[in-house]
């Protein structure tokens, strides 16, 4: 319940072009589905470079509604995305992209990310919720 | 820097990895020596950065269970049931340190380790306190160390393996398995590691956990750690709690955080 409030007001804060709620500490991953993958196109609303996870908003761009359709994307820590070869200026808000994700299991609108490609340049990146193992 | 002789660098040396404890005032009252900061060339070389081997620590959780209490065991096996059923328990949520043993057992974020005369240093990525002092400068433990997150920890060098002795650990702090399956130690937790290098650029930390409290026997377990170099894989700053705020502006259009509701889909440890 707590959840979907949090989904609503970060659907209503981002209407009103505010900053999307953060709200992403220190967490187990068993809330994601990862036997399932969940792929659409959609526009970044908001890249949020911030620890302990990085999140992305992602306007779903097949479902053009008065109220948008917001995913709320999350990734693992800065520090180890950098290691993935992600940078902070890695996406920006506008940016056209294709998602896949491990969705939420209770089917809210969210999920961790596996893969997004930037539409206008080709580029691929790729995240896991976990550090790869050995080098 | 001034040459030493090799005498007085391996009579350092020797300061360095006696042990197990010395007299507590022997050496950890006295600046350092130009012989002890030569000695630490003689130690293994665990520079550059640690990230855990998650694989295996997930293969452990499966194959070398701890002999938990058997009350313990039921709690422990609901948690893992909710955890498999995507009702996670967010034992971490609060963002405090994970401490000791937690860290060393289930984080997913990478490590430094800092030699100086006297201690090893782990920094941690992730909690902004993750950090354990280990001293290696010949003192005993304390006859009562106020509890802590990390605990007090003694080390001792036998040859190329780093000895850890840990007490005074907060009974709050968690005997975890994963982020969402572990339990309080309840207090009276003692640790004891052996930290080494298995291979040029692999790391194991070999842990003997006793607690009365929520172990029917002595825990044995390893974690296993990569090296990486580059400055990609520099440890960089990392605040958990900054999870709990917006990046915002005030009435005065100064930046500020602003804090936000927390629920990630996890369970929230309640008080009974």
């Amino acid at each position: 319940m707590i959840r979907k409030s949090l989904a609503l007001a970060g659907s209503l804060m981002m209407a009103l072009g505010l900053a999307a709620p953060a709200a992403f500490a220190h967490h187990s991953f068993a809330m994601f589905d990862q036997t399932q993958t969940t792929a659409f196109r959609g526009t970044v609303k908001t890249f949020q470079w911030s620890n302990p996870h990085a999140v992305i908003w992602v306007v779903n761009d097949a479902k053009p509604l008065a109220t948008p359709d917001v995913w709320t994307i999350e990734l693992t820590s800065p520090g180890n995305l950098t290691r993935m070869g992600w940078t902070r200026h890695a996406l920006s808000a506008g940016d056209k992209v294709n998602v896949e994700i491990n969705p939420l299991r209770d089917g809210q609108h969210g999920g961790a990310l596996k893969r997004i490609t930037v539409l206008a340049t080709g580029a691929v990146l790729t995240s896991s919720l976990i550090i790869p193992g050995k080098p | 820097m001034r040459l030493v002789s090799r005498a007085s660098v391996l009579l350092a040396a020797f300061v360095l990895s006696s042990g197990p404890v010395r007299a507590a005032g022997d050496f950890a009252d006295r600046a350092p020596t130009t012989q002890a900061w030569a000695a630490l060339a003689t130690l293994p070389d665990w520079s550059g950065v640690w990230t855990p081997d998650m694989d295996d620590q997930f293969h452990q959780a499966r194959t070398n269970a701890p002999p938990w209490t058997p009350k313990v065991a039921a709690e422990m096996a609901a948690m893992a049931a909710d955890e498999k059923a995507g009702k996670p328990h967010g034992i971490f949520q609060n963002c405090l340190p994970e401490g000791m043993p937690s860290w060393m057992l289930v984080s997913h974020n990478a490590l430094e380790f800092l030699f100086t005369p006297g201690r090893v240093t782990l920094l941690g990525e992730s909690d902004g306190s993750r950090l354990r002092r280990i001293y290696t400068d010949g003192r005993a433990h304390s006859a009562d160390p106020d509890p802590s997150f990390h605990g007090e920890a003694i080390g001792h060098w036998e040859g190329d393996v780093l000895v850890v002795d840990t007490i005074g650990v907060m009974p709050e702090t968690y005997i975890a398995t994963s982020e969402a399956v572990g339990v309080p130690n309840d207090g009276d937790l003692h640790v004891v590691e052996r930290i080494h290098l298995a291979g040029p650029d692999t790391l194991h930390d070999d842990l003997e956990i006793t607690d009365p409290h929520v172990l029917a026997a002595p825990w044995r377990t390893t974690r296993i750690y990569y090296r990486h170099r580059g400055r990609k894989n520099e440890i960089v700053e990392g605040e958990c709690l900054q999870g709990s705020f917006n990046e915002g502006h005030d009435a005065q259009g100064h930046a500020v955080f602003a804090p936000v509701a927390q629920d990630q889909g996890n369970v929230v440890p309640g008080l009974k």
